[in-house]
């Protein structure tokens, strides 16, 4: 954990990939016990996922599963057997949390759904993240990250830039997953802080499509009031808010306010450019952009980064540098907030990964754990408090159970 | 038995722009009271923005509505010594305060943690400000597409082979409001168990980067700078949008096994190419994914979105329109799930909103975003008892302005 905040809540996980148990890592980063259920067979689908430990691809090694499932313990079960079922009612019934991001069709064929569920833990919040939500027509469509993406709407106006010859690009990584694993996260919170003064469950449906949608405010205010549809050819009508080459790599210059511009040329060593009647307003600026923008890319190429960064900073404009994940990890700024964190693990040593990004004034922040191995704590769960004995162990890995 | 979860928390919002607003707008389907502070001295700029038919309806446009919709507002001077005596009342009655401000702000005005602390001593103080409220950095300023720069998310972004872009929806801004609200939320459960209030900091650039862990350990681990993969993916192919019958429109399509190929395949009538060695299996397939793609366009061009989907997603094959904000507002799941919700604003008119991204049997039935002081009589008069005469005086003086 990173901090000691729901001391005591306990969280059963059954997800897969990036959703449920980014969901789960939220919970756990607050000090919730979550126990991860994997399949006996092979593990979480991220434990497949690059990148890899030195590109050599092991269950163990991908820095994306060991980045979700820090701070949690890990136990193999196979819901499909008898015996399996049997196990998990037990883990639920003694659960204030259950967490998932299986398709609806497959819970309801393992008896996990809501319904049941509520009947062995009347008090349980259960909490299923999937692509299209629990209802509707496209509830048991196949989807991943990049569909999510697209349906959600983000895919038709990014980029910015664009022509619109070339197909609509989705945000890098996963990162829509992650919002929705975010989100849930907040919902589970708030049904937390329920539960505990009222004693009652629910039922929270979480849609990956949703979550997108919620970075739309100005795709929809632009559609109710003015009939605009945002398509990637937006920026057409805003300058400068562009992304703009200098010595060293990259700065993002992307501003809302006059003044802020108006501070910019005098960073650039021109204040004349503001009284230029062709730059007088972003329109305008937007409009002759073809002629502006080598005027200012002379200028940002004799700088680096790091200088254009911290000039209009130190002169409020808020400009930004371009940053590689290799500059990210020098960030000073990060490092006095102590963001980055190492975990030790004694086969490969320490590796570093993000933090979180909140800070709490009356909780000591404490040391994450590295995420379990596969079927790390099957003898801590299913001996140490569920009262099966090792032998029992052997005989459902021998069944399949494990 | 249906009461939402935060009945009866009450909470006072310094928010402007997004990322406050949207933490106001969730915690209001949450059933809190969430109350705006605001003064025509310096207005949310997404108040004005002129994004309406009718500029002139003056201070409820754009998406000022879309995120503030369910809260309460009212105008209070904090630079004036009444409206700073007023604003310590209502911090005495109320659970939790939330802004977006710049770090400086509230302790600029005479009320930071430890004021407020002793005000209320178990009051939840939640910041967001752009990079944090310590470090070397904490004063800097920083729109969506900034923190997306500085993140490290931008650098990956784009096209393959081609220069980083800033990105259409700015998604860096809703992922700080939903960071708050794990702090926020996260220190209430806190309170309830110790009685404990606390100031709770939130950096919305670390935010983004724990979001983009991929890109992260790639360098730790491997000393390597992602590339921009546009909708690549490191082992799906296909996995790209194809161009569509129609103007812009375009379908997006992933198999991720050999079996959802062949199925693929078939609905596209097992073309001769399909079977070349070069698409033969997924290592096959990521290689010569250009080519594949330009292929695959070649068949989806003459079908609409809605049909590719159907005939994919029939045999079970990840696929769906890339939608336009049109076409996703009136596609059937979409309204069969009631994500969007028309509003008629009394002075806005027609306003689409949208709910938090769940559903739940608790969520509260809330008003369209509230008029600039709308809720003035309530909070000064109800809640906090000022007389009319008061009130009518504070107006004079400009603290209720």
């Amino acid at each position: 954990m990173f901090y000691k905040v729901l001391d005591g809540l306990k969280v059963i996980e059954y997800g897969n990939f990036i959703s449920a148990p980014f969901c789960a890592k939220i919970l756990a980063d607050l000090g919730a016990e979550v126990i991860k259920i994997e399949e006996p067979c092979c593990g979480d689908d991220s434990r497949r996922q690059a990148p890899f430990l030195n590109d050599i691809p092991s269950l163990e090694n991908s820095g994306l599963f060991q980045y979700l499932n820090m701070n949690k313990l890990g136990i193999t079960l196979n819901p499909a057997s008898a015996t399996g079922t049997k196990i998990f009612s037990e883990l639920l019934k003694s659960a204030d949390v259950f967490l998932e991001n299986n398709s609806p069709e497959k819970m309801k064929k393992l008896k996990l759904s809501y319904s049941p569920i509520k009947q062995i833990n009347p008090r349980i919040i259960m909490t299923s993240i999937t692509p299209f939500g629990q209802t509707g027509p496209y509830k048991n469509y196949e989807s991943c990250e990049l569909i999510s993406a697209h349906m959600g709407g983000v895919g038709y106006i990014s980029m910015r830039e664009g022509d619109i010859s070339k197909e609509p690009i989705k945000l890098p990584a996963h990162l829509f997953s992650f919002q929705a694993g975010l989100s849930a996260a907040v919902a589970t919170l708030s049904s937390i802080f329920r539960q505990t003064t009222t004693g009652l469950g629910e039922q929270l449906d979480v849609s990956e499509q949703e979550s997108v949608i919620q970075n739309l405010n100005s795709s929809i205010a632009r559609y109710a009031y003015a009939g605009q549809i945002m398509a990637r050819t937006d920026a057409a009508g805003h300058a400068p808010f562009h992304i703009l080459p200098c010595k060293d790599g990259f700065v993002c210059a992307a501003f809302v306010e006059e003044a802020e511009w108006r501070r910019f040329v005098e960073v650039m060593g021109h204040p004349e450019w503001a009284d230029n009647e062709l730059f007088k307003d972003f329109a305008s600026r937007a409009k002759y952009w073809d002629a502006l923008k080598p005027l200012i890319i002379e200028w940002t190429m004799q700088y680096t980064e790091e200088e254009i960064y911290r000039r209009s900073q130190e002169n409020t404009v808020p400009l930004g540098a371009v940053r590689t994940a290799h500059q990210v990890l020098q960030d000073k700024q990060m490092a006095a907030r102590q963001f980055f964190v190492d975990i030790n693990r004694k086969d490969t040593g320490k590796w570093t990964f993000p933090g979180v990004p909140y800070r709490f004034s009356e909780i000591q922040r404490e040391k994450p754990v590295a995420a379990p191995l596969l079927g790390q704590h099957n003898e801590e769960i299913y001996c140490g408090r569920m009262g099966y004995t090792r032998g029992d162990l052997v005989r459902f890995k021998e069944a399949g159970v494990i | 038995m249906s009461t939402p979860s935060l009945k009866g928390i009450r909470v006072i919002a310094f928010t402007w722009v997004w990322a406050g607003p949207w933490m106001g707008g969730v915690l209001a389907d949450m059933g809190a009271e969430v109350i705006k502070i605001e003064t025509r001295q310096r207005l949310d700029s997404q108040r004005v923005v002129k994004i309406t038919k009718n500029p002139e309806q003056g201070v409820n446009q754009g998406q000022f509505n879309v995120t503030n919709r369910g809260i309460k507002s009212i105008t209070l001077n904090l630079k004036q010594p009444k409206g700073l005596e007023i604003i310590k009342k209502l911090v005495k009655i109320s659970d939790v305060i939330i802004t977006n401000f710049a770090p400086r702000a509230l302790p600029g005005w005479g009320i930071g943690y430890d004021v407020l602390k002793e005000i209320k001593p178990d009051i939840i103080l939640v910041t967001l400000p752009a990079f944090g409220s310590t470090g070397p950095d904490k004063d800097y300023l920083s729109y969506g597409s900034t923190l997306e720069a500085v993140g490290g998310l931008s650098s990956s972004f784009g096209y393959p082979g081609e220069t980083p872009v800033i990105s259409g929806p700015y998604p860096s801004d809703p992922i700080g409001s939903m960071y708050g609200l794990v702090g926020l939320l996260a220190a209430l459960n806190y309170r309830n168990r110790t009685g404990k209030g606390q100031h709770v900091d939130i950096a919305q650039n670390e935010g983004v980067t724990s979001l983009i862990p991929e890109v992260i350990m790639e360098e730790v681990m491997n000393g390597r700078t992602r590339p921009r993969m546009g909708n690549r993916d490191e082992i799906m192919a296909p996995h790209s949008c194809y161009p569509c019958k129609g103007h812009d429109k375009w379908v997006a399509i992933a198999v991720d096994t050999d079996a959802k190929w062949h199925a693929f395949c078939r609905i596209m009538g097992d073309p001769e190419w399909s079977k070349d060695e070069k698409f033969s299996d997924q290592y096959h397939r990521w290689q010569n994914q250009d080519e594949l793609n330009k292929l695959i366009g070649g068949w989806t061009k003459d079908f609409t979105h809605y049909q590719v989907m159907q005939q994919l997603q029939k045999v079970r094959v990840a696929a769906g329109p890339s939608f336009n904000i049109e076409e996703l507002v009136n596609d059937p799941h979409v309204k069969n799930r009631s994500i969007f919700i028309e509003q008629n604003h009394p002075v806005a008119g027609k306003t689409i909103v949208y709910r938090s991204p769940w559903k739940s049997a608790l969520t509260a039935k809330n008003p369209p975003a509230p008029c600039l002081g709308e809720n003035n009589s309530y909070v000064f008069k109800e809640l906090l008892g000022i007389s009319d005469k008061e009130i009518a005086e504070l107006i004079e003086t400009k603290v209720i302005y």
